[in-house]
């Protein structure tokens, strides 16, 4: 058991996909305890590709390809999981999207890919996202978390936008807003009254923690 | 390339802050203005040359086929078109000012560069792109640019150096006019990269063999950190280098952006850039005319002793 976790870790470490699917497979075919494989496993490699990323020693085409080999080993064990009723504990439900009037949507992708390799459940509305969207979604997933993109200094007046209206719904209490995109910081987060900037996926995955603690 | 063999070059500043300042749209991409105001193009042009810019870029930061089919204000230009007439607007704004202001025996020599920025897509793992496709967009860009009558090329903002030398070939296979490359790199934890990990040492490497006359750096950071940068590539390689840092970091006040760096503080980070081994400094997103005003006060005093 002990080597198969550390064969799970290396798979995602190393980002390679297809062996991270062999070794969910194999999981299944030896019916090791699922929870065990996928924290001890899986999530173990994932974590330890974002604190190389934070070290500076992993880049993005690492972050991305540890990502999906997370992704591929959990489409083979998340059908098992719930199959057999000891449903995954979620961290949490996240919306997340790049604002109206902004078209950059590959940082975006990459922290909904983190998160939902860190157990978020994920509704990813794209790019070009009016800000009254996210809030009818989250209402609609009952999500805990709202992740608003901005590449550009010409549309992240839009991330306020959000805020506002989740007030003006009266939901400001229940759904926590990040923010994040290139021209973002915390003191921006801070200005416009969101809960958290976050720079990177990595910190991105650590604030939505933060969050649903 | 002799020109700038020779001593310090100074080319111009950003182009996106100045649009913005004249009233670019939201929904309005850089390259449309060429065709809608080209008066305003050519006034922008002026504003650098008259600052003491030696080396302009056209505005085609995003004018390759892929990038332009990416947003709705771009998908109705024809690529070809667009660059061949930002070409000749900066050509244009050069001969105004040549015949006018810039006129007199001891006019310093003037360039426009055909400006060449990241196509918007990723190679993998992130992206689909290939270098097949990169190439043929910007070998279609470096034939209009070249119609247009640019004098060297300058591809820029590079954030994988994939990219960069697709870019580079195209440009090689169409003209033998100069070349320049430009990384755009962070400062990490363990060193200066580009996003997908690509160290400086790499960059030297590939790039020179493969034709670039000049190489170096812009965008991402400002020019304090922009300094630490020079060294890691000096000490590498004996070819020209530009550095084009940002006017520090951009800050929101009242719905725009803000770059709080002052023209002076500017100036002076340009100057340790030189020091630390440069041979062209310019300016990148948030730097205006005032900041290309200050470095060329800078590179008078420091003296042109060779010319």
């Amino acid at each position: 058991m002990r080597e198969h976790l550390k064969a799970c870790m290396q798979a995602v470490l190393e980002g390679d996909g297809e062996r991270a699917e062999e070794l969910a497979k194999l999981t299944l075919e030896r019916k090791l305890p699922l929870l065990e494989v996928i924290d001890g496993g899986f999530v173990a490699g994932i974590r330890e590709v974002g604190r190389l990323w934070e070290e500076g020693a992993l880049f993005l085409p690492e972050l991305v390809m540890g990502a999906e080999a997370m992704k591929m080993a959990m489409g083979v064990l998340q059908p098992a999981l719930e199959a057999s009723g000891g449903k995954q504990e979620k961290a949490g439900h996240v919306v997340i999207g790049t604002i109206e009037g902004d078209i950059h949507d590959i940082g975006k992708t990459l922290v909904a890919t983190m998160l939902s390799a860190n157990g978020f459940g994920i509704t990813d509305l794209g790019a070009d996202v009016p800000a009254a969207k996210f809030v009818d979604e989250a209402e609609k997933r009952g999500a805990g978390c709202i992740a608003v993109s901005a590449l550009l200094t010409t549309t992240m007046p839009g991330q306020k936008k959000v805020i506002e209206e989740l007030r003006k719904r009266s939901l400001r209490g229940k759904v926590r807003v990040m923010v994040g995109g290139a021209p973002c910081s915390e003191k921006w987060a801070e200005d416009i009254g969101a809960d958290g900037y976050a720079g990177d996926a990595v910190s991105a995955v650590a604030l939505a923690k933060k969050f649903m603690a | 390339m002799e020109y700038i063999r020779r001593g310090p070059v100074l080319f111009d500043g950003g182009m996106g802050s100045m649009l913005i300042a004249a009233g670019l749209g939201e929904k309005e991409i850089p390259e449309q203005w060429n065709f809608l105001h080209p008066e305003i193009m050519i006034e922008i042009h002026t504003a650098y040359l008259e600052a003491g810019a030696e080396v302009i870029q056209t505005n085609t930061f995003g004018a390759t086929a892929i990038k332009l089919a990416a947003s709705e204000g771009g998908r109705g230009l024809d690529p070809s078109a667009v660059n061949e007439k930002a070409a000749e607007l900066a050509l244009e704004a050069l001969r105004l000012f040549s015949g006018g202001r810039g006129a007199g025996e001891n006019a310093m020599p003037r360039f426009v560069a055909g400006d060449i920025g990241p196509v918007g897509e990723f190679f993998p793992p992130m992206g689909k792109l290939t270098a097949e496709r990169a190439r043929a967009a910007f070998r279609e860009q470096a034939v209009a640019l070249n119609r247009g009558g640019v004098d060297l090329f300058l591809i820029e903002t590079m954030y994988d150096l994939r990219e960069a030398v697709e870019a580079l070939r195209a440009v090689r296979e169409v003209s033998n006019k100069p070349v320049i490359v430009e990384l755009t790199m962070d400062l990490k934890p363990r060193g200066y990269f580009t996003l997908v990990g690509d160290a400086v040492s790499k960059a030297v490497e590939v790039l020179i063999p493969e034709g670039a006359d000049v190489i170096g750096a812009n965008c991402t950071i400002a020019s304090e950190a922009m300094v630490g940068l020079v060294p890691e590539f000096r000490r590498l390689t004996r070819a020209p280098l530009l550095f084009q840092p940002n006017a520090g970091r951009p800050e929101i006040s009242g719905g725009a952006a803000v770059y709080r760096q002052t023209p002076g503080e500017f100036a002076a980070d340009l100057a340790k850039i030189l020091d630390a081994g440069a041979d062209c400094v310019g300016g990148c997103c948030g730097t205006t005319p005032d900041f290309i005003r200050a470095a060329r006060a800078m590179i008078d005093a420091k003296g042109r002793a060779s010319r």
